[in-house]
């Protein structure tokens, strides 16, 4: 690997779970500051590539490199790779016996090995971000879905990632709070945060995204520019999709 | 009456015992508990079944029989020599350590695997996922549960009176014998035990309350 801007390279990755093929052969890369969206039926193998990407799942064949160094060979070490890549679930997944700060600050102090006080602040710092101050002493069972999802997507922030994946952040989220989530994202995405977004949200994907890569059937369908992925793709199975959500769309405006 | 003004401070100081067969009893099996708990669900399949053998062996046999067959067979017959007391803790907490790995166990299992997915996910090894995410939610969990073990052990320490340990009930038993006076020393005897179990249960209840955090409940 030569000096590139190349923060994420993957080669046909591979993976099955009990015979199903849920992944055939995923390649792509990923610039630094860019911003990639994953589109696809549900069931085409979308989270199971993240999941393999940051090895929460170990992947049967392929390789995967960070910054230019392999991750998928026995020298890497899962923990490490895990502390650069940050991942945003469906779920929040917040830890529930923590507060807002305490969620955001005890990676930092467990892992980063930061002193009590200054990955405090810091935590503090990245609630700010997502314009969570306020709400810095709160369980999260007194947070709202896009609340919670904020101070999770401050919680990956917090440990300074040189990557984050985004595993369908709105799909679990009432219609009014997607807004302040989807927000979030675009500020993080102007401020060029090299970004893998799992989401049917297409407005997100046509105004942020650099490319939309289309999954179906555990490959890439088709990637390319949101306008022509959305607008002109070659594939049917393609068109459909993006026909049907469009309807949707139309139907809530 | 003036036997009762004697046996009374000699029954009493039993609790003394019985307070320590329960805590050594709970404390071994609490740490026992949580290991075999963690085990259970975390192991490899070797592990598991080792576990889940010992769950069996000691939730099957009666507490009684569990007590002769260590003091008088394998402790003998391994070398140790532990006088009644320390034979009770140890078969109390080898027992308790059964049934609270079972509570613990669903403490841990009622959380699901997201909340040690997101531990990882941030860079955490299991073993710290484990510690600083998933136990501090499962014990909280588990408490109302817990605090019925406390009061099965409270209740079954008096069975210990069976090797002769000098708690409430064995020293009740001398006080009949030597007063040929069975009803006041029992109901006392059962009057103390009430009491220990009340005020047990009272206090997890406490701490349970105290270290509620919203979202987090536990249940009976």
């Amino acid at each position: 690997m030569t000096e590139t801007n190349v923060v994420l390279k993957v080669e046909g990755l591979q993976k099955s779970f009990a015979g199903n093929k849920i992944l055939d052969g995923v390649s792509f890369e990923i610039d630094r500051g860019q911003i990639k969206v994953i589109c696809g039926p549900s069931g085409s193998g979308k989270s199971t590539l993240l999941r393999c990407l940051n090895l929460l799942t170990m992947p049967d064949k392929g390789r995967v490199w960070l910054e230019g160094r392999e991750i998928t060979n026995e020298e890497s070490n899962a923990n490490s790779v895990r502390q650069r890549i940050g991942f945003v679930f469906q779920e929040f997944n917040l830890f529930n016996h923590l507060t807002a700060l305490k969620n955001v600050s005890i990676a930092l102090e467990i892992v980063k090995k930061m002193g009590k006080d200054e990955a405090k602040a810091l935590a503090l710092k990245e609630l700010e971000k997502v314009n969570l101050a306020n709400d810095a002493h709160k369980y999260p069972a007194e947070l709202s879905g896009g609340q919670k999802q904020r101070v999770a997507i401050a919680r990956a922030l917090a440990m300074n990632p040189v990557i984050m994946f985004y595993d369908e952040p709105t799909s679990a989220l009432d219609p009014h709070l997607i807004g302040e989530v989807l927000d979030v994202m675009k500020k993080l995405a102007q401020e060029k945060l090299t970004s893998i977004v799992v989401t049917h949200e297409i407005g997100f994907a046509r105004t942020v995204a650099d490319e939309i890569m289309f999954m179906g059937e555990g490959r890439i369908l088709e990637h390319g520019p949101p306008s022509q992925i959305i607008e002109n793709p070659k594939h049917e199975v393609v068109r459909q999709f993006f026909r049907r959500i469009n309807e949707l769309y139309r139907r809530d405006e | 009456m003036t036997a009762f003004a004697e046996f009374l401070p000699y029954i009493l100081s039993g609790m003394v015992w019985t307070l320590g067969l329960v805590a050594g009893g709970v404390g071994i099996g609490f740490v026992i508990g949580l290991f075999m708990a963690i085990g259970q669900i975390y192991g490899g399949n070797e592990v598991k079944a080792i576990i889940h053998a010992y769950v069996w062996f000691f939730r099957s046999i009666p507490l009684l029989v569990l007590l002769f067959l260590f003091y008088w067979g394998v402790f003998p017959a391994t070398g140790f020599k532990l006088d009644p007391l320390a034979c009770s803790i140890v078969v109390l907490g080898l027992r308790s350590g059964a049934y609270q790995s079972q509570i613990f166990r669903g403490g841990i299992m009622s959380l699901g695997d997201t909340q040690l997915l997101a531990a990882r996910a941030l860079g955490m090894s299991q073993m710290r996922g484990i510690f600083h995410v998933v136990l501090p939610q499962a014990l909280r969990i588990s408490m109302p549960g817990w605090s019925n073990e406390y009061a099965t052990m409270i209740k079954d320490s008096s069975i210990t009176f069976a090797l002769g340990v000098l708690e409430i009930l064995t020293r009740t038993r001398y006080v009949v014998n030597a007063t040929h006076e069975p009803l006041i020393p029992y109901f006392f005897a059962g009057g103390l035990f009430l009491v220990l179990t009340y005020a047990g249960t009272k206090a997890v209840n406490i701490v349970y309350e105290r270290t509620k955090i919203p979202g987090l409940v536990g249940r009976l």
